[in-house]
């Protein structure tokens, strides 16, 4: 069923593109009273006319195959109601429908014996007809991958309609140009064949701005649908896309040659005929590319399609050290020379050929000095996204599973014992996805077992987030009591916040909108500092900060415990409090820490010793620095990297 | 007729047809659709002068539930970190006027909750349990 989709697709695509471009070379040309030419234009409106049938019955099929798909049986398209439910209760659907009329009008006007002698009439007739082609293909923009982008939807379906009533005018009228060039050269009729190479002309400017917003749409649709290398080069929709362009290269230079080479010459009956078959080849190369595109169609857009990484390698800037930072500036520079000594080549006549040569050579110096440095090794996984996020509870799961399986070799704070050093740079480099792979596999060189029979999937992502979290401890032994201003970079791990029976929230709740100040503490010895806390909680808010209460040691009743005066009125965590405590004991262990986290989700400062401090002067002194900063970063990404 | 005048009476046509639709009915979904908000409102204020009514409020009073966590107990007043109050409040802590007849529940009790009132700053708690 779904290469009947396909088909369908595929022929409903071309026959709308060439029907397009078709009756647009009709009106490029005009009405003209040369017979060659006259004879030429009946046989595009014929043409036009089986055309616009194709289109309609391969839309028809279209439909019933998606019903089929849609229903998940393949008996649905055979039944009226499911037919009827697939075109008016769904956004394809009702496209399909608006696209369908718009053909069939267009079926009514070409089929209709219409007197166009009379000039008006003509262009009437013409200008109707594109109109209406340009409109169907235009409206399949609407139920496209675009439609369905988020924010920007809009913007994305005016990208690709221009991007598909680009293809119509370009691709869809070269048979019809070559059709027109064969005839002139055919009857080797002098008039036609002016006509004919004007006509070319003209097409070959239109096809040039065509081939621009081509370029222009497609790439913005790439970045809007494909988003990066990854997606590119490791997903069916990335796939197509690249067989796209690799199609589009042979395209792009036959139509060069067509425009600088053969056109010119174009003026005897046989140089025609060789444009003509150069035209025809052109556009059954772009025929073949608009199988690519229908295909694209019926694929997950690249974004949201699982990446498989097919290198055993990747380059990243990322986690160097200073000695290959300084290796990597070194031949930056260094091919800065060469592309100054290439651009000096191009301007200067005298010595051209000496400094080719040294930019060569420059290049070569800079690829062997600044690549080694940037090379890791990649796997399959390297770019899959985790599935589960950078959340409390993942970390002290894995902590769990760490703490029987890995701290045996890795140690129990992640520095070696046997086995590699999990806070280390090279660590820290690599991706989640790659460490998910080599926990999956092991690594038996090194004596690393395999976990992918003995731990789930859910297990190893955990492993792996409490292995991020501990490489972020590391570094949180710098934070202190004080906020580096403008300087965010630890993201906080969410956690719920389950306060009693109430509908639980979470930190990321609290994002662009207030700072949290999260309080893990320990009674009695906390006491006094969550008394000073609550009864300084109006002006934290008023302040912006709200207090998350977390105590280490889990009770039935932990807001009561904590007395009815000064009433605390914060929330207090009382279900999951572990995972709090244990998460954010990696960053600050002890009966007692504060951890201020600024409204986009970063930690920015840390007490360890807060329950010493009788007010909360200090911690109001952070709030209003943290309120003075003027450039927020973007929010921390829900998954380790 | 000529043709062309054929296809710009066509367009035209097709042009005020595509206007008049949503002038007619395209404005006509956007006020159903208001209508039906207003009498999704008007039932509901109905059901709680119902709820009111049934349990003796004066005219003009409605009857909201609510569920919550006792966060602090005052002489006649409860401060309550409460789920949404539909038609009433958002999820938030607030203190609520409660007759000094309510048994008084302690800091940290899961609630349930009737407030009584016209506005959400004059409602006071009328029945109050466990959760």
């Amino acid at each position: 069923m779904k290469a009947l989709l396909f088909g369908a697709v595929w022929i409903h695509l071309a026959s709308s593109v060439l029907l397009a471009g078709a009756l647009f070379l009709l009106l490029l040309v005009g009405p003209t009273a040369n017979a060659t030419i006259r004879r030429w234009e009946r046989s595009v409106v014929a043409w036009s006319r089986g055309l616009v049938l194709v289109a309609i019955v391969a839309g028809l099929v279209w439909l019933l195959a998606r019903t089929a798909v849609f229903e998940n049986r393949p008996a649905a398209a055979l039944e009226p109601r499911a037919l009827w439910r697939a075109a008016l209760d769904t956004w394809p659907g009702l496209v399909w429908l608006a696209r369908q009329g718009a053909l069939v009008v267009l079926a009514a006007l070409l089929w209709a014996r219409v007197d166009v002698t009379a000039r008006r009439d003509w262009t009437a007739a013409r200008g109707q007809a594109l109109g209406l082609a340009v409109l169907a293909l235009g409206l399949a923009s609407a139920a496209s991958h675009a439609a369905a982008i988020g924010p920007g939807a809009a913007w994305a379906v005016a990208v690709d309609v221009s991007h598909v009533i680009a293809t119509g005018l370009w691709v869809g009228g070269l048979p019809a140009l070559a059709r027109m060039l064969h005839a002139a050269g055919r009857d080797a009729d002098a008039q036609a064949c002016g006509k004919a190479l004007g006509t070319a002309r003209r097409f070959s400017h239109v096809a040039l701005v065509a081939v621009l917003v081509l370029v222009g749409s497609g790439s913005a649709s790439a970045v809007a649908q494909v988003g990066s290398v990854a997606a590119l080069v490791g997903t069916t929709h990335g796939h197509l896309l690249l067989a796209k362009l690799a199609l589009l290269t042979p395209i792009l230079a036959l139509a060069a040659v067509n425009r600088v080479r053969l056109l010119p010459a174009a003026t005897a009956a046989s140089a025609m005929r060789r444009l003509a078959t150069f035209v025809t080849l052109e556009a059954l190369l772009a025929l073949a590319i608009l199988a690519f595109a229908a295909a694209m169609t019926l694929t997950t857009p690249a974004r949201h399609a699982e990446p498989v990484w097919p290198f055993p390698f990747r380059l990243t800037l990322d986690g160097l050290d200073d000695a290959a930072g300084r290796r990597v500036f070194a031949a930056s520079q260094i091919g800065v020379a060469a592309v100054i000594a290439l651009i000096g080549a191009s301007i200067l006549r005298r010595r051209r050929v000496p400094l080719i040569a040294g930019a060569g050579a420059l290049i070569v110096v800079a690829a062997t000095l600044g690549l080694p440095p940037l090379f890791v090794e990649a796997y399959p996984t390297s770019f899959r996204r985790p599935p589960v996020s950078y959340h409390a509870t993942s970390i002290a799961s894995g902590m769990a599973v760490y703490a029987e399986h890995c701290a045996s070799c890795h140690g129990a704070d992640g520095g070696r014992v046997t086995g590699a050093d999990l806070t280390s740079r090279s660590i820290v480099r690599r991706h989640a996805g790659e460490i998910f792979w080599l926990v999956g596999r092991g690594i038996p060189e090194r004596g690393m077992p395999a976990f992918e029979g003995r731990l789930t999937e859910r297990a190893r992502w955990d492993v792996i987030n409490f292995v991020r979290a501990l490489g972020a401890a590391t570094a949180a032994t710098t934070l202190g009591p004080r906020i580096r201003p403008d300087d965010a970079w630890l993201a906080a791990p969410d956690f719920t916040i389950a306060v009693g029976p109430l509908a639980p929230g979470a930190l990321r709740d609290y994002r662009g909108r207030r700072i949290v100040l999260l309080v893990v503490y320990t009674l009695p010895g906390s006491r006094e500092r969550v008394s000073a806390l609550a009864r300084s909680y109006e002006l934290l808010s008023i302040l912006g900060v709200e207090i998350v209460a977390v105590p280490v040691r889990v009770t039935s009743h932990p807001i009561a415990e904590l007395g009815a005066a000064p009433p605390v009125l914060f929330p207090v965590v009382t279900d999951g409090a572990a995972a709090i405590v244990a998460t954010y004991g990696l960053f600050a262990p002890g009966p007692h820490t504060e951890v201020l986290i600024d409204r986009q989700g970063y930690v920015r400062a840390v007490w360890r010793d807060a329950a010493l401090q009788a007010d909360t002067s200090a911690v109001q002194a952070e709030v209003e620095r943290l309120n003075a900063e003027k450039s927020p970063p973007p929010f921390p990404d829900d998954h380790v990297h | 007729m000529p043709l062309w005048q054929v296809v710009v009476v066509l367009n035209l046509t097709f042009a005020v047809g595509l206007g008049l639709g949503y002038a007619g009915w395209g404005r006509r979904v956007d006020a159903l659709e208001r209508e039906v908000n207003a009498d999704r409102a008007r039932i509901e204020r109905l059901e709680r002068e119902r709820a009111a009514c049934a349990n003796g409020a004066k005219a003009g009073e409605l009857q909201w539930e609510g569920r919550g966590l006792v966060r602090a107990v005052y002489p006649r007043l409860l401060v309550i970190t409460h789920e949404a109050i539909r038609g009433l409040l958002p999820a938030r802590t607030t203190s609520f006027v409660a007759p000094a007849t309510t048994s008084a529940p302690r800091v940290g009790d899961a609630v349930r909750f009737s407030l009584r009132g016209t506005a959400a700053d004059d409602v006071a708690i009328v029945a109050i349990e466990k959760w």
